[in-house]
């Protein structure tokens, strides 16, 4: 990608999110749960309590680590025990996957918000699994950044809906991208538009990084095999019944991923891995996270 | 009897280990009948005595053949793998087409091998046929189906097919291809049959092999899991050899070549996955 072309792929998606009236802005309580965290000395009851502050998000953090991704050996009932079962560092992202839901939550979009949420939560678990198999030492970062991706798209959806759906029709049955599709009729992708809003709201650098390269990992900037980790998990997630119910058509070859080759070179094991093996098994977890994405959604 | 989620997984690996087929957890059930199947005809009561069966250096090679057997019996059926054919019609198919018109090659020629009874090699006969009038006008079509049993290829040429057979078929095709019979059986229509070409072939005999040239595609879906190591590696060598350096190479649904062959790359599509060169 050509930086001219970037710069103004960027100015235009600036200008459609200061465009938005009420544009969401990151619920007070992310904010007061992350300044907390930021403070070393930090007590698990303070947290408790301000996020007890936020009912809706109280009951998801239960939610979440009651969910296959986290399996306790026993159900934790309470938000104290949830918190000293996921720890300080992972706290933080729960909370922001909260909010993040939080923020979309009860907009009519395009599409329907649980086939996005299906979909990011399979690319997070998904990028947590590679992290793990490559030995990134940041699974959680790699499961956060999985799930926040494509907030582009979500925002397309929310606040763009018509054009988005006509966007949607004129990639079905055809074999172009979302974002080839954007870039024609928006003059940007949702790649941008993630990028900017992850600004706005302030989501640390790594975040912006994945947001903005996540189709091309070749021009990561900051974290290159955090950005490999989601790019591949995305794709695999794209042909495993984890996408928007088929809406573009997707195929791909490992070999000539650049993904992949980033892999390969921080991990060489890596290439040993059993694609298709990992693909039965992929399967497999389709129905633990739609349950989950449920369960996050039942009031 | 039922299994538990151990000897399950347990059994899952051994099986894919041996033979590149995976058992998800869905078809725990599927397994679990065909594994009681073979542990009455033993007369073995449990899954771990019958797993030491399995592995035994005397008993076992030949006990998990006939475990095989009775796993993939009644396996093949007309459309049986949607996913591999939407990624052929939308994408494989067209891609071809196009690098061909382009060396001027009007030809296309496709390998079902293990045919079986020919469900495979004619879903994908009627398939293009659908295509002759526009994609594939003035185009030659070759289908060529293969298979080691002269009695399951005496019924690919006869086509005449049971209920079973048709169970995943689109109502379109079965209308248009197919006479439905008094007795409840399916016809396929003369001019279906004579676009596949059935003839016999022992995917180990050498000399043959390396004359079933330039497919631009080759199927061979649930046949490997009946060779061993080095005969899967010197058959899958001679497809290697056969399938053109823009062709396509599909194995069954659940089928891996992952320890077999690493020239091949795999090409993703949504629910499956095939190979090229």
């Amino acid at each position: 990608m050509n930086k001219p072309d970037k710069a103004k792929r960027m100015e235009k998606a600036e200008l459609m999110i200061r465009q938005v009236v009420n544009l969401p802005t990151i619920p007070e309580t992310m904010t007061r749960v992350t300044n907390l965290l930021d403070n070393p000395d930090v007590e698990l009851d303070e947290v408790a309590e301000v996020i007890l502050t936020d009912q809706v998000m109280a009951s998801r953090v239960i939610k979440i680590v009651n969910s296959p991704m986290f399996r306790p050996m026993h159900e934790i009932k309470s938000l104290k025990r949830a918190l000293i079962y996921l720890g300080f560092r992972r706290i933080r992202e729960i909370a922001l996957t909260c909010s993040i839901i939080k923020t979309f939550e009860g907009k009519e979009g395009a599409f329907d918000i649980k086939t996005f949420w299906q979909h990011s939560f399979g690319v997070g678990i998904v990028s947590k699994i590679i992290a793990q198999r490559v030995r990134y030492p940041e699974t959680e970062k790699a499961y956060i950044c999985g799930i926040v991706h494509d907030i582009g798209e979500v925002f397309l959806s929310s606040y763009q809906s018509e054009m988005f759906q006509k966007i949607i029709d004129l990639i079905k049955g055809t074999c172009h991208s979302f974002a080839e599709a954007e870039l024609f009729m928006l003059g940007t992708t949702h790649c941008e538009l993630g990028l900017s809003l992850a600004k706005k709201w302030n989501f640390p650098l790594e975040y912006c990084d994945v947001i903005e390269n996540h189709h091309s990992p070749q021009d990561a900037s900051f974290d290159p095999m955090l950005v490999a980790i989601v790019n591949l998990a995305d794709l695999f997630c794209s042909v495993r019944n984890l996408d928007y119910d088929n809406r573009e058509w997707v195929s791909f070859s490992l070999a000539e991923e650049k993904s992949w080759e980033i892999l390969q070179r921080y991990s060489p094991n890596f290439s040993e891995l059993d694609v298709e093996r990992f693909c039965f098994e992929l399967d497999e977890r389709v129905a633990e996270i739609e349950e989950m994405v449920r369960s996050i959604f039942e009031s | 009897m039922s299994i538990s989620e151990s000897n399950f997984e347990i059994l899952r690996d051994f099986i894919y280990n041996f033979c590149g087929i995976y058992f998800h957890t869905g078809r725990k059930y599927f397994l679990e009948s065909r594994l009681t199947r073979r542990m009455e005809a033993r007369c073995i009561k449990d899954y771990t005595e019958y797993y030491k069966l399995l592995r035994s250096g005397a008993e076992g090679p030949g006990e998990l053949k006939q475990l095989l057997v009775e796993i993939t019996t009644n396996e093949t059926c007309f459309f049986r793998n949607t996913q591999q054919i939407a990624a052929f019609e939308r994408q494989f198919l067209p891609e071809l087409v196009e690098t061909k018109k382009k060396i001027g090659f009007k030809k296309l020629r496709i390998w079902s091998a293990g045919s079986s009874s020919g469900e495979e090699p004619y879903t994908f006969a009627m398939i293009l046929m659908e295509k002759r009038a526009t994609l594939l006008k003035d185009w030659i079509i070759e289908i060529i189906g293969t298979d080691i049993s002269e009695k399951v290829l005496a019924q690919a040429r006869d086509g005449v097919y049971n209920n079973y057979s048709v169970r995943n078929m689109p109502e379109f095709y079965r209308k248009k291809y197919f006479k439905e019979e008094p007795a409840g059986t399916f016809t396929l229509l003369p001019e279906v049959r004579k676009q596949v070409s059935f003839t016999n072939l022992n995917l180990f005999d050498d000399t043959r092999m390396v004359f079933m040239k330039s497919f631009d595609i080759i199927i061979c879906s649930n046949v490997l899991i009946y060779f061993d190591a080095p005969a899967k590696v010197k058959i899958v060598q001679h497809y290697y050899n056969n399938l053109q350096s823009y062709g396509y190479f599909f194995l069954g649904q659940s089928e891996s070549l992952h320890s077999v062959n690493d020239k091949f790359k795999t090409v993703h599509f949504p629910g499956g996955f095939a190979y090229k060169k």
